[in-house]
């Protein structure tokens, strides 16, 4: 146990390491270079930029509207995915026939339609949350169906014996048995909501922080390049440990 | 029915055949048995000759073919209660919301069950607080009790086992095939094991049946044992006398399938 400790404690140590050598060797890179500060931005400056668009409210609104446009394509993509692929367990016919569709829509690059997608719904966020709608809610129907076919058959022998209806079955064991399934969906999809809105707001958009980015990137404006970047990033850590919270709640037996 | 008094399960020419890739497989043909009241039976017999098809037919989980099977209080859906060799415990319910499956299932076995499960957790040397953990927290012989008491909540007329004891280590089994006995000959209820383990047959039956390869009963013993505690019956010299002459009777078989 001490040693397991220790390592932690050392493992905890580190961890900034990386990123400190990343710093310094940037700050060194671009620091004496106006030519090397154009292409590369400086942490100075990034850490400046930061603290305007924050002041500003700049940073702050164009997040907004992002996590916003993310947060709801991956509420509805996932619940209303989930509920379809649970529900296929119902029927073994309607389940075979749809299968090769879930898996081709699987394979579909989804974010390949994203200017069609934009043409159907606009400028405005109602695409971006469409795109990132459906980039979740493939996710969320392969693996609702996933675990709820892999449902152990020495289980469903019990409810058969038990005397089960196949809608007590389905609460008791199949719906339980997915949820594993649904919260890896949940974690994949974190990730395709964010870029789904990140890539509409690419494409076109009036605000968010694909768009600073765009409008940023045209001007050759590294700083705020990386600022939406890093805010990207900060955005889908939290949202990732918001998820790993509800595993811990909903899969305690696990541990 | 006043002719069926005391008699709790009554199969007759039962016959069923699996049809896979156009063979006939683990076929059970004009097949008799009956089981009274209290009465606990073992079936033995080589691998794959069909005991546990015998059982699922019995529990309803497959048509037969041909055939009747009459179960006391069949006409109820929790005349039968069947133990696996495997449990199925849900993993993700505690051992009380485990046990409390088939309240939930049926709203009239609720109030009972609430004071039968102290007594049968006493039964089975399980303390109270077992209740508040995890399937995945328990030992293999505790997961088994469990399942053990899952299905006497249920409150079955007949209890299937399909050799619930044979993934357990030799004291676990022991001891739980001594419970077990004790219990059910307390509540006089029907139970038929199906086994591989002939010393287990005879410690804690009435009757052993040897089903041969045709599926059909080719062998019966009364046992008949003044001493039943596991712990000592296998010393005695009848316990001797009665395994030889199973064994007699299922090596033929078993030679059979060695072929």
């Amino acid at each position: 146990m001490k040693q397991v400790s220790l390592e932690n404690k050392i493992v905890w140590f580190l961890y900034p390491l990386p990123l400190l050598c990343l710093l310094t060797a940037w700050y060194f890179y671009t620091v004496d270079s106006k030519e090397h500060q154009f292409i590369f931005s400086s942490p100075a400056q990034v850490w400046q930029t930061f603290l305007r668009l924050s002041a500003s409210g700049e940073l702050l609104s164009n997040a907004a509207v992002t996590v916003f446009e993310a947060a709801i394509g991956f509420i509805l993509g996932t619940v209303s995915g989930a509920c379809l692929g649970l529900s296929l367990w119902a029927s073994r016919i309607v389940a075979r026939v749809a299968k090769p569709y879930i898996v081709a829509a699987g394979a579909i690059p989804i974010f390949a339609l994203a200017p069609i997608i934009i043409v159907w719904f606009g400028i405005g966020i109602v695409s971006k949350i469409a795109l990132a709608f459906i980039a979740t809610f493939v996710v969320a129907v392969g693996q609702a169906y996933q675990g709820a076919v892999t449902v152990d058959a020495k289980y469903l022998r019990l409810m058969q014996v038990f005397g089960a209806t196949k809608m007590q079955t389905f609460r008791t064991v199949v719906v339980p048995n997915s949820l594993i399934w649904v919260i890896n969906a949940m974690k994949l999809n974190i990730g395709l909501a964010l870029l789904g809105a990140f890539i509409g707001e690419f494409i076109s958009a009036e605000q968010g922080l694909g768009k600073m980015i765009v409008r940023a990137s045209g001007t050759y404006d590294m700083a705020t390049v990386y600022v939406g970047v890093v805010a990207l990033v900060v955005i889908s850590l939290l949202l990732t440990s918001l998820v790993d919270l509800l595993e811990r709640r909903l899969l305690r037996w696990k541990q | 029915m006043s002719n069926d008094l005391g008699q709790a399960l009554s199969v007759s020419a039962l016959s069923f055949a699996y049809v896979k890739e156009q063979k006939r497989q683990s076929i059970i043909s004009d097949l008799n048995l009956d089981v009274r009241q209290g009465e606990l039976i073992s079936i033995l017999g080589a691998s794959g000759c069909g005991k546990t098809t015998l059982l699922n037919l019995i529990a309803g989980l497959l048509e037969p073919q041909a055939g009747t099977i009459k179960i006391a209080g069949g006409h109820k859906h929790n005349a039968v209660g069947y133990i696996f060799q495997e449990d199925a415990l849900l993993p993700w319910r505690t051992v009380g919301h485990n046990l409390r499956l088939a309240a939930e299932l049926h709203h009239h076995l609720k109030a009972s069950n609430e004071t039968n499960l102290q007594d049968y957790l006493k039964s089975f040397h399980l303390s109270a607080d077992i209740v508040k953990k995890y399937p995945g927290e328990l030992s293999g012989g505790m997961r088994q009790r469990v399942s053990i008491i899952q299905s006497l909540l249920f409150r079955p007329e007949l209890i299937l086992l399909d050799e619930p004891f044979s993934a357990l280590d030799f004291y676990t089994k022991l001891r739980l095939e001594s419970e077990f006995y004790t219990l059910i000959k307390k509540q006089n209820k029907a139970a038929i094991l199906v086994t591989h383990d002939i010393d287990e047959a005879i410690a804690i039956s009435d009757r052993v049946l040897i089903m041969d390869r045709e599926g059909k009963f080719s062998g019966e013993f009364i046992v008949d044992l003044k001493e039943r505690e596991p712990e000592d019956v296998r010393g005695t010299p009848e316990f001797a006398t009665y395994f030889h002459q199973i064994w007699s009777a299922l090596k033929s078989n078993i030679a059979y399938e060695a072929s």
